[in-house]
């Protein structure tokens, strides 16, 4: 039983009286102080903190940062903590210690609506599309917060990924797993975001799929988009990475090039199977 | 000739009524569907809001009347819907702002969004009969019939004829221009967009800047606007009861289920479905079989399958077929 | 505070209320409130069991009610002679051949192999069985409907004692008892029909589909005649206490309410009232004792650690469809034997007074505001609920009264504010069950 009455719904689990998927967002409530910034693009700056206010500590002075136009990624065993640090950065966690800086703007205190509005793009590991919606629309809602003309935006869009172009009237449930990510990472484009949060983008696709979504997220990067990705295939996601954080129990354990953590003989041993 | 007569029959007692009446369920439908999808519960408050809205526009209208106004042969009820849209708006908003926002605010689970909707419903029921009483009201006037069994007959001249009331022209006419504008807002307007959004994935619609309240505020707007619309078109077509509109929460909710859930599409096929099984299950098929079978086959009894009393046990037998095979609905719910 | 006293002092105001009608309108109203009251807080222990502690959510109260009451008729009313011989054991003959016809479609479906032929040989199945149903049932009906119909037409009850008896004695009939057992079962294999239908779907379709057969089973009653003479009703129904007009003959009675001060005819119908409720409040006693038992019992941690965690529960090993069919049984037999109940104290079924939101609504509301997953809690929401639905209407009368003073009589709006007081109890439920679930969302004893 949980604590709020409201959330206590008996079990019950009636389709025709209730909808599943109440959201489940919750957003962070700040850290209560104020926080000293400096400069870097993205930074989430020793972070400590858990789910929710009263939540044990998940992430123990953890900081994870990426440069402009580079690839970041965080790999680790599981239940490391990989999509909360990642999280912690977006405002979806409740953060004790530490700070989130994006382009030297403290930006600890904002809701992630708001984080989404300065800059930031979040691709979620799953439930990351509107399924029922065609993929332009899915494209459209993407660029709800703008204003202006995003048709051009749009047409980048289906240049980067083709296919899309071509389901452009399909709905976006009925595509593939590889093509649903492309419309995941298409929609969280849509805002024009200067860094872009992936969450494991290639977690149930074929190995030759990962491959072409990893070229892809490569070519996102040379447009000037910084990119933080968490990834359960560490090596091929190293392969690509300009830095790599490894966690461990939330806590940065080795952090270094991409090329630097495939070369550790420890991280080698512990984390790629030697 | 015969196969003539047979049809006209059936078109005066099947067909006609149950496309009528399933337009009226179908928008009632709608606004339970849009309420399931968008604040993931079920409003056992529905029948009510219909209730409340209809009574607004009975009000006026006899307000209309006693000043003189009409619309001369179409009824004066036209003239009022929208005003009566537009106070049954301001009671919804309002319950929201009291009521269902707080449980918003405390991610609330949506089971305790439909008891909270059951209070909302014992004060409606209250407050409807509060001010308008328990009792039948018919409010339509004008013109009664578009054509009329003996026209029908004259123009044709066959021995049955067919009657088009003008309540019934009104309500498909009607059920017909609502359901496109809803379908226009929903698939090509930024906000109905949203609204799809939000449904689908409310999650990625907080990510995406789409803001949850808005979206809230139109569905409880155009909510309000369908519930008093199918009611106004239920109660000019039979009579506006306050009781009967409560009852009329079944073979809504069956007609949305039904439908799948969630889904619009679904809602106007669901409410079809419901209404042509009511009708033709419960018809006396005696005077359409008299026609088509050769004379000494001609049934002794009424052949009606199952007395009209028991409508609902119809629209739920059909309700339990479809769940039992298609457990999603006809369309694929959850989804607007 | 502690939490007993708390419980204690909540109950013993709602016994002040009753104490206090009882002082300020009459004894015999606060009886009779008292009567329905107990009623009331049966069916709330019966919505709770499977609201509070399983979660399934019954919005079809009414209907097993009304199939309690319905037994009634059927075990508690006199044999109306000659409707068994003359289309009685046709009907029976119908509704089996109805039965089989549903089993056989259900067979002939889980048999044949998938494709058109099994369609058409269902169908086929379905259609020639409703025509025989109907072509054995309808004169069977016409039979027996076609007896005396201005005070019979139907088939009458099982209790051939009364039969037996003088008619113009009017004594206690301790057989109307055995009706409140058989409603629990009438209402019991409703719930399994319906349970076994709805719950075994992929998620579980419960709500519209008791929302459905409750209202089913109201049509049932209202037009079947031969049943329970639909909306003709069934009145003067046995009772298991004795009648007033005996008590007031008896030389022995009179003289003990004169000594008590009391005159003879309001005596009668005090002890009658009393009567009924001691029968009541064992039941209801009983009733809460095996509900306590049954939650602090084994099966009925089970039943909670479902509710808490489906999941975890279904990976132990659990069958929780079965679970959920059994307690939803449970509950609704709870309500039949509470409609029974009332029926008896009615001494009448009048099927044209079963409405969703004095029988299922309220009951749901009684639960909520007493507080769900807690029996006291229950049972005290019964109380004050039921006592709140038929006060209201006074307090609201005296109000508007008092509200209206300067207003002349026959002022239109003073007339149409007391034809709407009526009205003032459904809008006053409403807003106790919103206040309630706003600032006490477990209820007034809440679960521990």
């Amino acid at each position: 039983m949980t604590n709020n009455p409201y959330q206590d719904d008996r079990g019950n689990k009636d389709a025709t009286i209730t909808k599943p998927g109440t959201g489940t967002v919750v957003e962070a409530t700040g850290t209560d102080h104020a926080m000293s910034t400096e400069n870097a693009f993205l930074i989430g700056d020793s972070m400590t903190g858990g789910y929710g206010k009263s939540g044990p500590d998940i992430l123990h002075d953890c900081t994870i940062a990426v440069n402009k136009g580079e690839i970041a990624v965080i790999v680790g065993p599981n239940g490391a903590g990989k999509s909360t640090a990642m999280k912690a950065t977006f405002g979806m966690l409740h953060l004790r210690q530490g700070s989130v800086r994006l382009d030297g703007r403290d930006i600890t205190d904002l809701t992630p609506q708001a984080r989404v509005a300065a800059g930031m793009g979040f691709v979620p590991q799953t439930s990351n599309i509107f399924t029922s919606m065609t993929v332009e629309e899915n494209l459209e809602m993407g660029a709800f917060i703008r204003k202006d003309d995003f048709r051009d935006t749009i047409a980048q869009i289906y240049d980067l990924f083709p296919i899309l172009k071509e389901k452009r009237n399909q709905a976006a449930g009925e595509l593939s797993g590889g093509q649903r990510q492309q419309v995941a990472v298409g929609r969280a484009l849509m805002t024009q975001p200067k860094v872009l949060l992936l969450d494991e983008p290639t977690a149930g696709v074929s190995p030759i799929v990962m491959d072409e979504l990893f070229d892809r997220i490569i070519e996102v990067a040379r447009t000037g988009i910084s990119i933080l990705m968490v990834e359960q295939n560490a090596r091929q996601a190293l392969e690509i990475a300009d830095k790599g954080y490894v966690l461990v129990t939330g806590r940065n354990a080795h952090t270094g090039t991409g090329k630097d953590l495939l070369a550790d003989p420890e991280v080698r041993q512990s984390f790629l199977g030697g | 000739m015969d196969f003539l007569n047979a049809l006209v029959v059936l078109s005066n007692f099947v067909l006609i009524p149950a496309v009528a009446y399933g337009s009226q369920l179908a928008l009632g439908a709608l606004g339970v569907t849009l309420i399931y999808g968008i604040l993931r519960f079920s409003n056992f408050a529905h029948g009510d809001t219909m209730a409340f809205g209809t009574m607004l526009v009975v009000l006026i209208t006899y307000l209309f009347q006693s000043w003189g106004i009409s619309l001369g042969p179409l009824p004066t009820a036209l003239l009022a819907l929208p005003f009566g849209i537009l106070g049954c708006m301001l009671l919804v908003l309002f319950t929201d702002r009291a009521v269902y926002r707080f449980y918003r605010q405390q991610k609330a689970k949506p089971v305790v969004l439909v008891i909270v909707s059951m209070g909302v419903m014992f004060i409606m029921n209250g407050l409807v009969r509060f001010i308008i009483g328990p009792n039948d009201q018919r409010f339509a006037d004008g013109e009664r019939f578009i054509i009329s069994v003996r026209e029908f007959k004259q123009l044709t001249g066959l021995s049955e004829g067919l009657a088009i009331r003008t309540t019934q022209g009104i309500t498909v006419v009607t059920a017909i221009i609502v359901v496109a504008l809803l379908f226009w807002f929903l698939n090509r307007t930024r906000t109905g967009k949203s609204m799809r959004a939000y449904s689908d994935n409310e999650d990625l619609a907080l990510l995406s800047g789409i803001n949850p309240e808005r979206v809230v505020l139109y569905t409880w707007l155009i909510v309000a606007a369908l519930a008093t619309v199918a009611g106004t078109l239920y109660g000019l077509d039979k009579t506006f009861k306050p009781f009967t509109y409560f009852q009329l929460l079944l073979p809504i909710f069956a007609a949305a289920i039904v439908g799948g859930l969630g889904n619009p599409l679904g809602a106007i096929a669901g409410g079809f479905v419901i209404a042509f099984s009511e009708v033709t299950i419960t018809y006396a098929w005696k005077k359409v079989l008299k026609y088509l079978l050769p004379e000494n086959l001609e049934p002794s009894s009424l052949m009606q399958l199952i007395s009209t009393d028991y409508k609902f046990a119809v629209s739920f037998a059909i309700l339990v077929i479809v769940l039992l095979f298609k457990p999603t609905g006809l369309f694929k719910g959850k989804s607007v | 505070m502690s939490e007993t006293t708390k419980n204690i002092g909540l109950f013993a105001l709602v016994a002040c209320l009753f104490v206090l009608t009882g002082f300020m309108q009459s004894w015999n109203a606060s009886l009779t409130i008292l009567n329905m009251a107990l009623i009331s807080a049966i069916m709330a222990l019966g919505v709770n069991l499977q609201w509070g502690f399983a979660g399934l959510f019954n919005v079809g109260v009414m209907g097993f009610v009304a199939l309690g009451g319905l037994a009634t008729v059927l075990i508690g009313a006199k044999p109306v002679e000659g409707a068994w011989s003359a289309g009685g054991f046709q009907i029976l003959l119908a509704l089996v051949l109805g039965a089989a016809t549903v089993v056989a479609a259900i067979l002939a479906y889980a048999k044949l192999t998938k494709g058109r032929m099994r369609n058409i040989g269902v169908v086929a199945i379905l259609l020639v069985g409703f025509f025989i149903y109907r072509g054995v049932f309808d004169p069977g009906v016409a039979a027996v409907e076609a007896i005396n119909p201005a005070t019979n037409g139907n088939l009458g009850g099982l209790n051939w004692l009364a039969a037996a008896r003088d008619s113009d004695v009017r004594s206690a009939d301790l057989f109307v008892l055995l009706a409140w057992p058989v409603g629990g079962l009438l209402a019991a294999g409703a719930a399994w029909i319906i349970g076994k239908t709805a719950l075994g779907l992929r998620s579980d379709y419960l709500a519209i589909a008791t929302l459905g057969i409750a209202e089913i089973i109201i049509a049932i009653m209202k037009n079947e005649d031969w049943l329970a003479r639909g909306v003709k009703n069934v009145s003067g129904l046995p009772r298991p206490v004795p009648y007033e007009v005996t008590l007031q003959d008896s030389a022995s009675f009179v003289e003990r309410a004169n000594a008590l001060g009391l005159d003879a005819t309001t005596a009668s119908t005090l002890w009658v009232k009393t009567l009924y409720a001691g029968l009541f409040a064992v039941v209801l006693i009983l009733m809460l004792i095996m509900a306590q038992a049954a939650l602090k019992s084994p099966w009925g941690r089970m039943m909670r650690a479902i509710r808490d965690n489906e999941v975890a529960a279904q990976a132990m090993g659990k069958d929780v469809t079965k679970r959920h069919l059994q307690i939803f049984i449970l509950g609704s037999a709870i309500c039949g034997i509470a409609g029974a109940m009332m029926t008896t104290l009615d001494g009448q079924l009048t099927p044209g007074t079963y409405q969703p939101l004095r029988f299922t609504f309220l009951i749901w509301l009684m639960v909520i505001v007493g507080g769900s997953g807690n029996n006291f809690g229950a049972v005290l929401g019964g109380f004050l609920i039921y006592f709140l639905w038929i006060q209201v209407e006074p307090m609201g009368a005296w109000l508007i009264d008092v509200l209206t003073s300067g207003l002349a009589d026959g002022n239109p709006v003073k007339e149409h504010l007391k034809d709407g007081v009526a009205y003032m109890r459904l809008m006053t439920m409403g807003i106790v069950l919103l206040l309630v679930l706003r600032f006490s969302p477990r209820g007034l004893i809440p679960e521990k």
